[in-house]
């Protein structure tokens, strides 16, 4: 499994970790929006459904999980 | 350029008519670059989601939203979003954002339970109510309590809704030209705005004088800080409570509306939305815990709401330098018109547009479904609006089926403001689940 964030559309909202932080952590800007970083780009499979529901709830559809 | 322009006032006539059937008649006469002219001010209507992604993308300094929504600034205030200068206002979004966070959600998720448990207790076993009337009753009294405390929706949120609706009337077609115009309803905008600084302030001074904090919207907007460590100033504070007034409550208050008319609509997708609804829900648990779960066929029917009736009908951005996208130059000093209405008609991604199906699966493309706006200004309170609306339909589908009153064809989009509404009067019959 792969795991692709576009940073260019994250607000920062941190649905994401809330589903699956051993993934997505979520990053302070200053002047920006807060912004999500990915933690492991080949997550373990025993991850995967964690990972499925933080692209499900992202409001901006920013995690894209392939494979 | 659309046909039917007019001598010197272009399509503004048909465009202060119904904003959303223009742009549906210049995307189907003229396709994804749609141009249309608002008395003498050039539009280009982009429509197709390859064409809307740079549209999303550019930066502010490029498609400027603050010199498109100027006539917002009698309504918030000076100094507030396009109000202020693009640093000051990226700041306060991210404020509005850091009061919409999850962490925060799950109490908002309590107080709206406890308002929808209150507001249905009287409903009998059976009845007929506008169910329009009601959800802007209670989306009043939810937005009010979560925004601004307890006690403040207890006592003040009928003149607050009464003054908010009165900045709503001043937001029309005719106000995008000139906000300031000599008109009455101006006038009374002015004096509204004034009466709702008074009962905010006088909110954040009580709150000062005792030192009581309350695990509302209004005390984060009392305790962020811009980069520099300045606080908001109280005039600001007031200015971010209108925003974000502005934002969620019509809109969400729409939105239910629908869901309920297209619920009582189509008896046939009704059906397992309540069904799934039982399943999930834990009495002992309460409804507070329920509306933040997973809600899959709930959520894909709002979703669905949200395809056919859009509450914003158009965004807008100015064009500040010619903008190249796909074969098209738009050039400097005109506007980019978005519009959730038309994009969610196209029938490359909806076979059926005009057909309301919550089993077909949303399009794959970001931009083709875009009912909260896209790309870095998209709305912040996108995951609010959704527990929101899930929390009224657990409460209502667990007791009540619902059936119109009148016929279907009568239940019709309208848009006395820029904002899409249901016709009046919306009439549904309800009844206790067997």
């Amino acid at each position: 499994m792969r795991v692709r964030v576009d940073l260019e559309l994250c607000q920062g909202h941190a649905l994401c970790r809330e589903e699956a932080p051993e993934v997505f952590d979520v990053i302070e800007r200053p002047g920006a929006y807060d912004q999500v970083k990915l933690l492991a780009e080949h997550p373990p499979e025993m991850l995967r459904a964690k990972v499925e529901a933080a692209a499900r709830h992202c409001p901006n559809r920013v995690i894209r999980v392939e494979g | 350029m659309l046909s039917g322009a007019k001598p010197g006032s272009g399509h503004y006539e048909e465009f202060l008519a119904h904003p959303a059937l223009l742009m549906l008649r210049a995307w189907r006469e003229c396709g994804d670059f749609a141009e249309f002219d608002l008395g003498g001010m050039r539009n280009v209507l982009v429509v197709g989601p390859d064409a809307l992604e740079p549209v999303f993308r550019a930066p502010d300094e490029q498609l400027s939203a603050a010199e498109a929504y100027q006539y917002m600034v009698p309504i918030f205030g000076e100094g507030i979003q396009f109000g202020a200068p693009l640093e000051i206002e990226r700041q306060q979004v991210k404020m509005q954002a850091t009061a919409l966070r999850p962490d925060r959600m799950k109490g908002y998720a309590r107080i709206i339970a406890g308002e929808v448990e209150e507001w249905i207790a009287g409903w009998g076993d059976e009845g007929e109510r506008d169910i329009h009337h009601e959800f802007k009753e209670l989306v009043l009294r939810t937005s009010t309590h979560c925004l601004l405390g307890a006690e403040f929706r207890n006592k003040l949120s009928e003149e607050f809704g009464a003054l908010l609706h009165d900045l709503e009337l001043a937001v029309s077609p005719a106000s995008v030209l000139d906000p300031y115009g000599a008109e009455e309803v101006f006038a009374r905008r002015d004096r509204s705005r004034a009466r709702l600084a008074e009962l905010v302030t006088a909110v954040i001074q009580e709150r000062r004088r005792t030192g009581e904090t309350h695990p509302d919207m209004l005390q984060v907007f009392m305790e962020v800080e811009y980069l520099d460590g300045r606080k908001l100033s109280d005039d600001e504070i007031v200015g971010m409570v209108i925003w974000i007034m502005f934002a969620g409550f019509h809109t969400s208050s729409n939105t239910a509306t629908w869901t309920a008319v297209e619920l009582a609509r189509h008896p046939e997708f009704a059906a397992p939305v309540a069904k799934e609804i039982d399943s999930i829900y834990d009495a002992a648990q309460g409804l507070s815990f329920a509306s933040l779960r997973e809600i899959p066929l709930l959520e894909r029917f709002v979703l669905e709401v949200l395809r056919l009736h859009p509450p914003l009908v158009t965004l807008m951005r100015r064009v500040k330098s010619d903008f190249r996208v796909q074969d098209q130059v738009i050039p400097a000093g005109d506007m980019i018109a978005i519009s959730p209405y038309v994009t969610h008609r196209n029938p490359a991604y909806y076979p059926d547009p005009e057909r309301f199906d919550p089993t077909h699966p949303l399009p794959e493309h970001v931009f083709a479904y875009i009912p909260f706006g896209g790309g870095r200004r998209k709305c912040v309170g996108n995951a609010f609006a959704l527990l929101q609306v899930k929390s009224i339909f657990c409460a209502l589908l667990k007791r009540y089926d619902f059936e119109l009153v009148d016929a279907p064809e009568t239940y019709r989009d309208v848009m006395p403001s820029l904002i899409l509404q249901v016709s009046e009067p919306c009439r549904l019959r309800y009844r206790r689940r067997a």
